[in-house]
């Protein structure tokens, strides 16, 4: 994917089973919502902290590849951990992708939003769709990470993607297309056998 | 002079999301569409018990900072987005993000005027219980919400639909 708002083929194939996965909220049932729609794309949650604190801690002990963050809980905000995260120091925690959920931001609280290192804030009302889409963009985001003054995050600036010319490049893609051809030929040895 | 520091990386889910093995898109949304609608009848529940709190909550004291029942009404509109949000249900999440916008862009210390929240209680509870195909009215409720939101602020003025 090279840009952030292209929409996804349904026929692209992905693999996150193997991803580990933390979902950080405080209200039990939207934390229910995330993990349900995360297990339809083939996610299972691994850590769900109900407050920053917890998370904080879990991210200290454990590898995390995947980290989704409600942006506003009771007593802490979601944007202060990724900040913490960002600074931490823990390797690699402190560089994995981050999205950020969010029902209404106060607008006293964007530039923190904007400024705290998260790779996405995805604004609800969200589908399962919106959400996927930037999993996937997460995954495929190879923005470097910078520290500039307050800031330590991915790049917030997009490079814009130039096409090159020489067949197609996404391994999705390719995998489909591999796996469609070992279809056909095991199709023609059975038809052969038989 | 701010130094600026680069450090390129690669994230083990990049790696991970090219592994063998996997689903498409198209399996993976309709998976997901199938564990949520599990979740809506809760959805439903919660959304109501939530309007309900916000129309059950008072005006403060007229001696009273307003704040802190401000904060509350804005968190249960938060909240009404949260559970109506992954649900379709647009028209609950743009009456109560209206709610928002109002709270959010009151001055400190200034007098709110609580007929805001009231309206927007009774006009959510309307909304939930119109029946599916009535578009017309749906449509007119939130036109006049956010005629409202438009009055009072004017930078927010967008398109209702």
């Amino acid at each position: 994917m090279s840009a952030a708002d292209e929409p996804l083929r349904e026929s692209a194939v992905f693999n996150l089973t193997g991803a580990v996965t933390m979902v950080v909220d405080d209200s039990p049932f939207s934390m229910e919502v995330t993990i349900q729609a995360l297990q339809g794309f083939g996610i299972r949650t691994k850590h769900t902290p109900r407050s920053t604190a917890q998370a904080m801690e879990l991210l200290k002990l454990h590898t995390i590849d995947l980290l989704l963050i409600d942006c506003e809980m009771e007593g802490s905000d979601g944007h202060g951990l990724v900040r913490w995260l960002r600074r931490s120091g823990l390797e690699p925690n402190a560089f994995v992708p981050v999205i950020m959920t969010a029902s209404h931001v106060r607008r006293s609280k964007v530039a923190d939003v904007r400024d705290c290192g998260a790779n996405f804030l995805v604004t609800k009302p969200f589908s399962p769709a919106v959400v996927l889409e930037r999993i996937i963009w997460v995954a495929r985001d190879n923005r470097p990470f910078l520290e500039a003054g307050d800031f330590s995050g991915p790049d917030r600036r997009f490079a814009p993607a130039t096409p090159l010319n020489d067949g197609e490049r996404r391994a999705d893609m390719i995998r489909l297309t591999s796996h469609l051809a070992d279809r056909a030929a095991a199709a023609s040895a059975e038809a052969l056998t038989s | 002079m701010t130094a600026v520091m680069w450090k390129p990386r690669t994230s083990r889910l990049s790696t991970i999301i090219d592994q063998p093995g996997g689903l498409s898109v198209g399996v993976a949304m309709a998976q997901a569409r199938a564990n949520l609608d599990n979740l809506k009848t809760e959805s439903q529940a919660i959304v109501a018990e939530r309007i309900g709190r916000l129309a059950a909550l008072q005006a403060p004291p007229a001696d009273q900072d307003p704040v802190l029942r401000l904060n509350e009404a804005y968190e249960i509109g938060s909240a009404i987005i949260d559970a109506a949000g992954p649900f379709d249900r647009d028209d609950l999440c743009k009456a109560a993000a209206g709610l928002c916008d109002l709270i959010d862009a009151a001055l400190p210390g200034a007098a709110f005027d609580w007929r805001i929240v009231t309206v927007h209680a009774q006009a959510l509870q309307l909304i939930l219980g119109l029946p599916e195909d009535a578009e017309e009215t749906r449509t007119e409720i939130l036109a006049n919400l956010h005629q409202m939101v438009a009055r009072k602020i004017p930078a927010a003025d967008q398109p209702a639909d």
